[in-house]
């Protein structure tokens, strides 16, 4: 127990004698591990404003109705083909009734527009839901040559440009975790190097009077790990408050909040992963110098 | 105790530092280890602590052979031979008691063991009184008492010294040597490289003399001058026990000074 207090002290000394390296080391871990934190945050919340798109209805299908010709029973045989396909979830039929009780939601604050219609003007719809959002075009075309359809409105292309942008940012996140990742190791490995020399006396004589390599070596790389955590720790931080300053702000399309319990999970790993790479760094700063 | 059997040494480079050396040291004894600059002997005294490797020949340290020696266990030898330098190795930042406490801390030694020997030892030094100050703040024959302390705070069965007093007066000189004379009465094992002519004529002790990376002397009981004249004597397997109960310089202090001032510096 007194060993480990003695070697934990020794590290905190050396810290102290180095402040400013030691800071450039923290700040270097907190940069790379917050750009990659908040990438992934960013990346997350693309991914659950994708999934809202997609949970909501897929394909509308506006239809025709008896002034064209077209009666309920052709919307309801329409309605039974469509569910028989394989890539379509579900479908729900909205007649007439219910469109103009819609509509006079969506337009509650222009009673004008209400007072110069009725329900003849909305149309009823088909609104298909997908099992694989990626084939609404299969729907379009098979929907296009429908005696029954008036017209389709599908989202899909939104929800594909979403999906896109997603898996960019995520090979963006990975990107940048690695390349800066590796240079916070660098720095770390030379902040250890640094520390050493300035020891040198100290360890010149700890090697005389037979201190054991691993005496020598656990200071420095617990110094090298503290560094990593306590930058992880600030990049947690950050990204915390940056998220949380960002979903304060009141955007309706777009949903700002991270699912339950991302954040503590994420945050342990980065957390983890920061005192690792601090501890590799100074491994690696070791290496050389301090060979048995 | 130390053991070193037909060593040779070629530095990287070619540098021929021992040439065929064989020396046997019995427990208990003090050995001189003479010869002019270059002539090998701290090349000897680094082989013994393991940081150069022979390039042939065996030594033995207390038993084992440490030219065979893993380096993880290189620690454990060390742990068994205190050192001396000429230059002190002092940590300035640290005061006298830390830089001696220093010692037993980084072998895990816990904080009870190492307050009391620490002043144990301090007190065997005479730097009683004086735990608190810093290396600068002592002479150089302080210093080199606090390195001494260092060196046998564990209480080692060897203790290296490499021309410990080349950086002292002789007067300052004097006292290290009763210093290392009484640890050696403790059943110290003390190997000292020196070319201090005074101090090795002085103790009455056993010298060997090294030429070239050879050894060229080795008598029981030797002054500096006899190294240069007589013949090579074996006495690498006698037992040799040293005078007992009687200081060398208790009662010709004033000579021994004068014999040192007379030999001069030139550290030849």
């Amino acid at each position: 127990m007194s060993r480990i207090g003695y070697l934990l002290r020794d590290a905190f000394q050396n810290m102290r004698r180095n402040v400013l390296v030691v800071a450039g080391a923290i700040l270097a871990i907190f940069i790379s591990l917050a750009l990659a934190f908040g990438a992934l945050v960013l990346n997350e919340v693309v991914r659950v404003n994708t999934l809202l798109w997609q949970e909501g209805e897929h394909v509308v299908v506006f239809l025709k109705d008896i002034d064209d010709g077209i009666s309920d029973a052709d919307h309801r045989s329409l309605m039974g083909e469509i569910q028989g396909w394989e890539e379509v979830s579900s479908v729900r039929y909205v007649d007439k009734a219910e469109a103009w009780e819609e509509f006079q939601t969506i337009f509650a604050d222009s009673p004008s527009l209400l007072d110069i219609s009725d329900q003849s003007i909305v149309p009823a719809s088909l609104r298909i839901r997908l099992s694989e959002i990626e084939r609404y075009r299969d729907i379009e075309f098979r929907l296009d040559g429908q005696p029954a359809v008036r017209k389709i409105v599908s989202p899909g292309e939104v929800i594909e440009r979403l999906s896109d942008l997603n898996s960019v940012l995520n090979r963006l996140a990975v990107g940048l975790a690695v390349v800066q990742g590796s240079a916070a190791v660098v720095l770390i490995a030379n902040t250890i190097r640094l520390a050493i020399y300035a020891r040198r006396e100290e360890v010149a004589v700890m090697r005389l009077v037979g201190a054991s390599n691993w005496f020598i070596r656990i200071p420095f790389l617990l110094e090298g790990m503290i560094e990593g955590l306590v930058g992880a720790v600030l990049a947690v931080l950050a990204v915390y408050v940056g998220q949380r300053s960002m979903s304060s702000i009141d955007i309706n399309i777009v949903q700002l909040n991270l699912p339950e319990g991302f954040f503590l999970r994420w945050s342990v790993v980065f957390v983890l992963f920061g005192a690792g790479a601090g501890l590799m760094g100074s491994a690696l700063g070791l290496r050389r110098y301090l060979r048995a | 105790m130390i053991r070193v059997e037909n060593v040779t040494k070629v530095y990287d480079g070619g540098a021929v530092a021992l040439r065929d050396v064989t020396v046997e040291i019995p427990k208990g004894q003090f050995v001189f280890l003479v010869g002019a600059s270059g002539s090998g002997k701290s090349t000897l005294i680094r082989l013994v602590l393991r940081e150069e490797e022979v390039t042939r020949g065996r030594i033995w340290v207390a038993g084992k052979d440490i030219t065979k020696l893993p380096n993880w266990r290189i620690p454990d030898l060390r742990r068994s031979v205190g050192t001396v330098f000429q230059d002190f190795k002092l940590l300035p930042n640290k005061t006298v008691a830390e830089n001696v406490a220093f010692a037993l801390e980084v072998l895990g030694h816990p904080r009870a063991v190492v307050r009391s020997q620490v002043s144990q030892v301090i007190d065997l030094v005479g730097l009683s009184g004086k735990e608190d100050r810093y290396p600068r703040q002592l002479s150089g024959g302080e210093q080199q008492r606090v390195s001494v302390a260092r060196a046998f705070v564990n209480r080692p069965p060897i203790l290296l010294a490499d021309e410990p007093t080349g950086n002292l007066d002789p007067k300052t000189s004097v006292g290290i040597m009763r210093l290392l004379d009484r640890i050696n009465r403790t059943g110290t094992t003390v190997l000292m490289a020196t070319h201090d002519h005074a101090i090795v004529d002085a103790m009455r002790r056993r010298v060997v003399a090294l030429d070239g990376g050879r050894v060229s002397q080795d008598i029981l009981v030797g002054r500096y001058e006899d190294t240069m004249a007589q013949p090579k004597a074996d006495l690498s397997t006698e037992e040799v026990a040293p005078e007992r109960g009687s200081d060398p310089f208790d009662e010709p202090a004033a000579e021994a000074e004068e014999a040192a001032v007379e030999s001069g510096d030139d550290g030849k």
